[in-house]
């Protein structure tokens, strides 16, 4: 009775989803998500192999090279124990999840850096900065909530649907389109840092630039002042060599008396 | 020496310790987004003492580095510690003093700090592919325990990097901002103006990785049609904010077509 496989239920993908939160937690430049991988799917193996024999070498085959976009990985995951729940009822003996897995996880790793990294973060810090610099104070709450509704949603929702697609790409593709959340939310972005100078004047004492300007030319002068901090950077500077330099005028600055 | 008394001492270690957990945020656990500046910065400050140094210093940070992405083996510079760092030398050495040039000082101070953070980053992941060994070696039945135990430790491993890291640079950075006290009040008014040029590098530092022109049309369309509403028809800023997102919003739907 104890060597029969048992089905593997909700429950058992949200143990999945917890272990998925710590796929990183031992990241390191050869291994990169490799453990995290096997560790996330160790409450299945369990489940599905009652032979210690045969638990171990599943679980070894998992801990094969990984890396992919860590939130993405769910969709992986989820593939990756339809695929093995399939092979412990004899439903298909040929699954190979390595192959799987190296298939998708470099197409999965570009999409979830697009939208995760390039797009949705960027969207909910600019949103909550400009809101903050103009004395928001539950501007970090606000942040916290626009990124996470969209990051566990996305984690959960992607498990699932990678149990049921058993890693259908296109399934995912057809529910999600991230190239287009990512170019809106990228857009987003521009026009709330646009809206961030063109609101300069409204800035608390502590941000506000203090020039001696009218109300509209001190507009002007923040937005020309950035457009020239973004050709800097894109002729090879750093932000913190930016940073630096900054410092460095400034000094220069308080020593010719300029207020 | 005042910065080394007992309060001040068991406020570096919480500090420490704090900044020890939010650091796994980073990469080891979860990546809620709880060790960005704009997060980090006012839990840290609230712990402190003085939640509104946190709340400036996240916002002055934030945008700096939000555009660094940790892709493929890349390991971005760390912003939590930044963070955490320039916060808690600004509220524990700052005190009694006018709080926007210690802020200024703070955050130049631990900037520099950045190549040390990198590379305690680059040492704990080399160190880290010991762990595998541990698993690998175990013998079959206990397989599983070894890969879990062994890969939890990774979170020790990345908590004590941070934790380590808080426990020398603190000190410093609080002996060097005794010694900024005593400057002339030339440099504090220019680690003022500093701090007013943060934000535009900020948003120099986003529009330059979200965008292929320096003068987009997107941003361009933000700051006249903010400018306006602010100016001309006195419309609140937080109005302003979400007129901003749908402006984006509608750009590509519609502007795409």
């Amino acid at each position: 009775m104890n060597d029969e496989p048992k089905k593997i239920r909700g429950i058992d993908l949200l143990k999945v989803f917890f272990r998925a939160l710590l796929i990183q937690a031992s990241w390191s430049f050869d291994l990169l998500q490799s453990m995290g991988f096997a560790y996330a799917m160790l409450p299945v193996l369990r489940k599905l192999y009652p032979d210690k024999a045969e638990f171990a070498s599943r679980l070894n085959l998992h801990t094969e090279y990984f890396n992919t976009q860590p939130y993405l990985a769910s969709f992986i995951l989820g593939a990756a124990v339809k695929m093995e729940e399939d092979r412990a009822f004899g439903r298909n003996d040929n699954v190979d999840s390595a192959e799987m897995k190296s298939a998708l996880m470099a197409p999965l790793g570009a999409v979830g850096d697009g939208f995760f990294w390039a797009a949705l973060k960027p969207f909910a810090a600019t949103i909550a900065v400009s809101l903050l610099i103009v004395g928001v104070w539950w501007a970090p709450l606000l942040y916290l909530l626009l990124y996470n509704v969209w990051h566990v949603g996305l984690r959960i929702n992607l498990l699932f649907l990678g149990y049921r697609s058993g890693g259908d790409a296109v399934a995912l593709i057809e529910r999600h389109n991230f190239s287009k959340l990512t170019r809106l939310f990228k857009a987003s972005s521009l026009s709330v840092l646009g809206g961030m100078l063109g609101t300069l004047t409204a800035w608390r004492p502590e941000f506000r630039l203090t020039v001696p300007l009218s109300g509209p030319l001190t507009i002007l002068f923040g937005a020309a002042f950035t457009l020239v901090l973004i050709e800097a950077l894109r002729r090879g500077g750093s932000p913190i060599k930016l940073m630096l330099g900054l410092a460095a005028v400034c000094l220069a600055l308080a020593y010719a008396g300029v207020p | 020496m005042i910065f080394f008394d007992a309060h001040t001492l068991s406020s570096l270690v919480l500090i420490a310790v704090i900044g020890g957990v939010l650091g796994l945020d980073r990469t080891a656990a979860g990546q809620f987004m709880i060790s960005q500046p704009i997060v980090a910065g006012p839990i840290i400050g609230w712990i402190l003492g003085d939640a509104t140094v946190g709340l400036i210093i996240g916002a002055l940070l934030e945008l700096i580095w939000v555009m660094d992405m940790p892709i493929g083996t890349f390991v971005p510079a760390d912003s939590t510690a930044v963070t955490v760092s320039s916060t808690a030398i600004a509220v524990l050495g700052g005190a009694g003093e006018p709080v926007l040039p210690v802020i200024g000082f703070s955050i130049l101070l631990t900037v520099g700090m950045v190549p040390i953070t990198t590379v305690a980053e680059h040492r704990s992941r080399k160190w880290m592919s010991k762990l595998a060994d541990m698993a690998i070696a175990a013998p079959g039945e206990v397989v599983g325990q070894r890969l879990a135990r062994a890969h939890l430790s990774g979170l020790v491993v990345f908590f004590l990097k941070s934790f380590i890291v808080y426990l020398v640079l603190l000190p410093l950075g609080l002996a060097a901002i005794v010694l900024f006290r005593q400057m002339p009040d030339t440099i504090h008014r220019a680690m003022e103006l500093f701090v007013k040029f943060l934000p535009l590098v900020g948003v120099a530092a986003v529009v330059r990785k979200l965008s292929i022109r320096t003068a987009d049309r997107f941003l361009l369309a933000g700051i006249v049609a903010a400018a306006i509403l602010s100016m001309a028809f006195h419309v609140p800023a937080v109005f302003i904010t979400a007129v901003t997102v749908g402006l984006g919003w509608i750009g590509v739907r519609y502007g795409e077509r």
